[in-house]
């Protein structure tokens, strides 16, 4: 079985309009690393089960490791890049670093993408919600107790600014 | 308690790298890239034991983009020992770069390599390989049968690596003595580490004389020696460079495939990356299977009198580790006891590699210790807690078998403190026993050392002053996720009174920085930062001493982090910053640069305690995990952020440990069963019970500011405590891990509202 070269696919990436010229079987997270160079979604098993390597596609939380790029031809995709730079971090980041959700980071990316599709939909989730929402996310060095913490205190500074 | 007050120490800061890396800018190694560079895979052996007949390149060669392959006569042939560990004769060589008689699941036969990964990953795949299969040797009682065939027979006839025999006192006192024994086996499963980041290397040895490694490393000291002997090479031409890691525990206390990565770089000219799926990452390396039998006499008083084990550890087919992982669980009893036994075995099997993994040897003897305690309070009709504090080895006093005392010890704060929280959570939830349910508590204690218990903990560290008083600190130890960049900064700032701001940290790459033993042990803090704090210590010599220089005639003095200089009758005042100036560009001035180096001659023992509650549905055979409290004495916390989270980290790994965790291999087809992370289950953020974990306030004479470490002592009790319970709830004696075997476990934590 061969592989038909040249699939023309467009991504609305991080906002912006961009082309990649894919191969049928090739992934999303594929794309984003080697052809996009955004490294931020990491490759933690290529296999849909550890969540390091979620982005946001048309608002909803995927692995982009078990999306074909084809699939994502014409798409919206959000990733830890696009959504806050070191000047305007977005409240997610922001929280993570301050409630030290952070340890080795190899999760964090998709950790926080993920949690980012559950406010953007539900911006007051409850603690077990946000455990639903993330349980698909593993992380072998927090024990996730302060990472419920991150998201519960972004999720008071976005209704903060909700409120203003 | 305000003897020691500090101002950016024992508080709790975020790291220094945590936006970069929730921005997703940290660089890991695969996210690394090189101009033009390769990619390699490795050809592995699907069998557990068997011997290669012939290898078959023809279709791998089809494969478009195929670059080349390397064979086993291709390369060196010495044995080596991987483990990044400082030379030892406990460290027996005997593993090969590649083999043409795998011993093990996975073992390395032949490497690929290719334009891309995915060309790398199908020419690896399409490489014939024919095996003779044999029978191999899975668990540690089938390899040491009299008739097993020896794995390694250069080595050990009878597949025992080695034999440690550690014992004080008569072994018939002791029996005399006690007025209760009790005794029991235990077995632990392999555990694997799931780093969430896979094992990965970028080596560039293109010239085929200067090599340079950035990979995932605990030990770039240790690598770098290794490799170079490998090669063949000069120490001063190997470069190891930490990247940003993903995790280690362990799992990167060695090399894995950075040889064979050079070699191919060496053989294409080209930098090459290597790095694994998720399913070689899990059958690498393992935490060892062990079999424990234990026996624990006491008198009527509670005192104990007898301390009897035998220890077996399941090595796998080769040696890494193994040995020193049993020598580290021979001094690790925390309790008294005048007759002491311990005889451990290191055992060659053919079941997957065991290696270092958090708690090194710790917790698989913990984990029968403390549960035979259990038994033996019962039999005594003594409290649990009780029993363990009246037996507790107290400061001045060695534990069995070991030569240094212990150093502080809060271990009573500890149990308190737990005691304090469980009454807050039987307030607001009380104890439920009825027909359906019943919920209790166990506990367990444990403790751990500060750095490689055999002392051979080495560390360095320089710090250049600018003019600015800014400084930049240079460590050798490896940042992999536990956060020892920021402790370290912290220790710098805090000995050279200056904010945490004005230290920048470059770490753990063999080009620029000082020698680390290595991110093991537990010891960055004790280690690392004993090294910092003498750096600092000659860093603040040499200013005023460069001030006596400048100012020959006057009195110069440090107060307070401040220069004082009296001359002539005049006191002028400097700060640090003007001081630098002053030096860096007096006439008689000079560059400032601290070093530091310390060698561990104390291993002060951290201490932990640690409660769960859990309830048991008596019609369902199942358990459920409820809270877990855990609360420690590590001296002064450098930063208790970090801290809490090296507890609540060290409980969730205790979590899988106690419920589902297992590297299996299938008995019949002899492969792994565990080749993805749905058949190897780690804990979920939903599956994680309440946990609640403290520090209490201690200060240990040797430690930098007081401090001890907490890395691997956060773990190993853990898994016991939950077994605790979990007796008590079920009423079922439990010697076996996980529990998955023997109970349904429900998901965790009260439902809410
Ligand atoms: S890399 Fe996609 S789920 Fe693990
Ligand atoms: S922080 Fe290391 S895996 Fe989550």
């Amino acid at each position: 079985m061969k592989n038909e070269k040249n699939n023309e696919i467009t991504l609305f990436l991080n906002g912006s309009e961009q082309r990649f010229c894919v191969e049928t079987d090739e992934t999303l997270l594929h794309v984003l690393r080697k052809r996009a160079g955004l490294t931020g979604a990491k490759k933690g098993c290529d296999l849909g089960e550890c969540g390091a390597c979620t982005v946001i596609l048309d608002g909803r939380a995927v692995n982009s490791c078990c999306v074909f790029a084809v699939q994502a031809d014409g798409k919206h995709v959000e990733t830890i890049e696009g959504i806050g730079t070191a000047e305007h971090p977005h409240p997610l980041q922001q929280a993570f670093v301050n409630a030290g959700a952070i340890q080795c980071g190899f999760c964090t990316p998709g950790m926080i993408m993920a949690a980012k599709a559950l406010l953007d939909r539900n911006p007051r989730p409850s603690r077990e919600e946000i455990r639903q929402a993330l349980s698909g996310n593993l992380c072998r060095c927090t024990g996730y107790e302060r990472i419920e913490q991150a998201v519960m205190m972004a999720v008071e500074i976005i209704s903060g600014y909700a409120e203003r | 308690m305000n003897e020691h007050q500090f101002e950016n120490v024992n508080i709790g800061i975020p790291r220094l790298e945590s936006l970069s890396k929730a921005l997703g800018q940290a660089k890991y190694t695969d996210d690394l890239r090189l101009p033009n560079m390769a990619y390699a895979a490795l050809v592995r052996s699907p069998y557990s034991c068997a011997r290669v007949l012939s290898i078959d390149l023809t279709e791998a060669e089809k494969i478009p983009g195929y670059l080349g392959c390397l064979l086993p006569e291709d390369v060196p042939r010495q044995y080596f020992n991987c483990s990044g560990n400082p030379p030892s004769p406990l460290l027996i060589h005997d593993e090969l770069v590649l083999t043409r008689e795998p011993k093990v699941l996975g073992d390395r036969i032949a490497c690929v390599a290719a334009e891309t990964e995915e060309m790398a990953r199908a020419a690896a795949d399409a490489v014939q390989v024919e095996y003779e299969v044999l029978t191999p040797y899975l668990d540690v009682r089938s390899a040491l049968r009299e008739e097993a065939k020896a794995i390694q027979p250069h080595i050990s006839e009878d597949n025992v690596i080695q034999y440690r025999d550690v014992s004080q006192g008569d072994r018939g006192a002791g029996e005399s003595a006690s007025d209760f024994i009790v005794e029991d086996c235990f077995s632990t499963p392999p555990m694997q580490h799931v780093t969430i980041e896979p094992t990965s290397c970028l080596c560039d040895f293109s010239d085929g004389e200067h090599l340079t490694v950035y990979s995932t490393s605990q030990t770039v000291f240790q690598e770098r020696r290794l490799i170079a002997e490998i090669l063949g090479l000069r120490e001063a031409d190997v470069r190891f460079s930490k990247p940003v890691v993903g995790g280690g525990f362990g799992a990167r206390q060695q090399l894995h495939a950075q040889h064979i990565a050079s070699l191919m770089s060496k053989k294409l000219h080209r930098p090459v990356n290597l790095s694994y799926t998720r399913e070689e990452d899990l059958y690498s390396v393992v935490r060892h299977a062990s079999e424990v039998k234990l026996r624990i006499g006491a008198s009527r008083d509670g005192r104990l009198q007898l301390f009897d084990v035998e220890y077996y550890l399941n090595a796998g087919p080769y040696t890494t580790h193994t040995p020193t992982v049993v020598a580290a669980a021979a001094r690790k009893l925390q309790y008294n006891v005048p007759n002491y036994f311990f005889q451990g075995y290191s055992v060659y099997t053919n079941h997957i590699t065991g290696g270092a993994f958090r708690g090194y040897g710790n917790t698989q003897i913990s984990f029968a210790r403390e549960i035979l305690m259990d038994r033996l309070a019962d039999k005594l009709g003594m409290d649990p807690v009780e029993l363990r504090l009246i037996n507790h080895v107290q400061v001045g006093e060695c534990f069995p078998c070991a030569s240094i005392p212990v150093s502080s010890n809060g271990i009573e704060d500890c149990v308190r403190r737990c005691q304090a929280i469980q009454a807050e959570i039987d307030t607001q939830f009380p104890l439920v026993d009825n027909e359906e349910v019943r919920q209790a508590w166990g506990i367990s204690f444990s403790c751990h050392g500060s750095g490689p218990s055999s002392k051979e903990g080495l560390s360095s560290a320089i710090v250049m002053l600018n003019d600015d008083a800014t400084v930049q600190l240079l460590v050798g130890s490896s940042d992999i996720g536990q956060g020892s960049e920021t402790m370290e900064s912290q220790i710098a700032a805090e000995c050279l009174g200056i904010p945490l701001s004005s230290v920048r940290i470059t770490a753990a790459d063999t080009l620029l920085t000082p020698y680390d033993t290595g991110t093991f042990g537990s010891s960055q803090t004790f280690i690392c930062g004993n090294a910092i704090t003498r750096a600092c210590d000659d860093l603040k010599a040499k200013i005023l001493a460069q001030l006596r220089v400048i100012f020959p005639e006057g009195k110069v003095e440090e107060r307070a982090n401040r220069y004082v200089v009296q001359e002539n009758g005049q006191t002028t005042e400097l700060d640090l910053a003007q001081a630098a100036r002053k030096i860096m560009y007096d006439p008689k001035g000079g560059v400032m640069i601290g070093a530091g180096t310390y060698k561990a001659a104390a291993c002060p023992n951290p201490f932990s305690v640690c409660f769960v509650k859990a309830e048991y549905y008596k019609k369902l055979n199942a358990i459920r995990l409820l809270d877990i409290i855990e609360v420690v004495d590590v001296g002064t916390p450098i930063n208790r952020l970090t801290v809490a989270g090296q507890l609540e980290g060290g409980i969730a790994q205790g979590v899988g440990y106690a419920l589902y965790e297992r590297m299996e291999i299938n008995p019949r087809s002899r492969r792994t069963l565990s080749s993805d992370l749905l058949h190897y289950r780690i804990p979920q953020m939903d599956d994680m019970p309440q946990t609640y974990v403290d520090m209490v306030d201690s200060h240990d004479p040797y430690g930098p500011l007081g401090a001890k470490s907490v890395g691997e002592l956060a773990t190993v009790p853990v898994a016991p405590a939950i077994v605790n319970a979990v007796r008590r709830t079920s009423g079922q004696e439990i010697n076996a891990l996980p529990l998955c075997d023997r109970f349904v476990i429900l998901p965790s934590r009260r439902k809410e509202g």
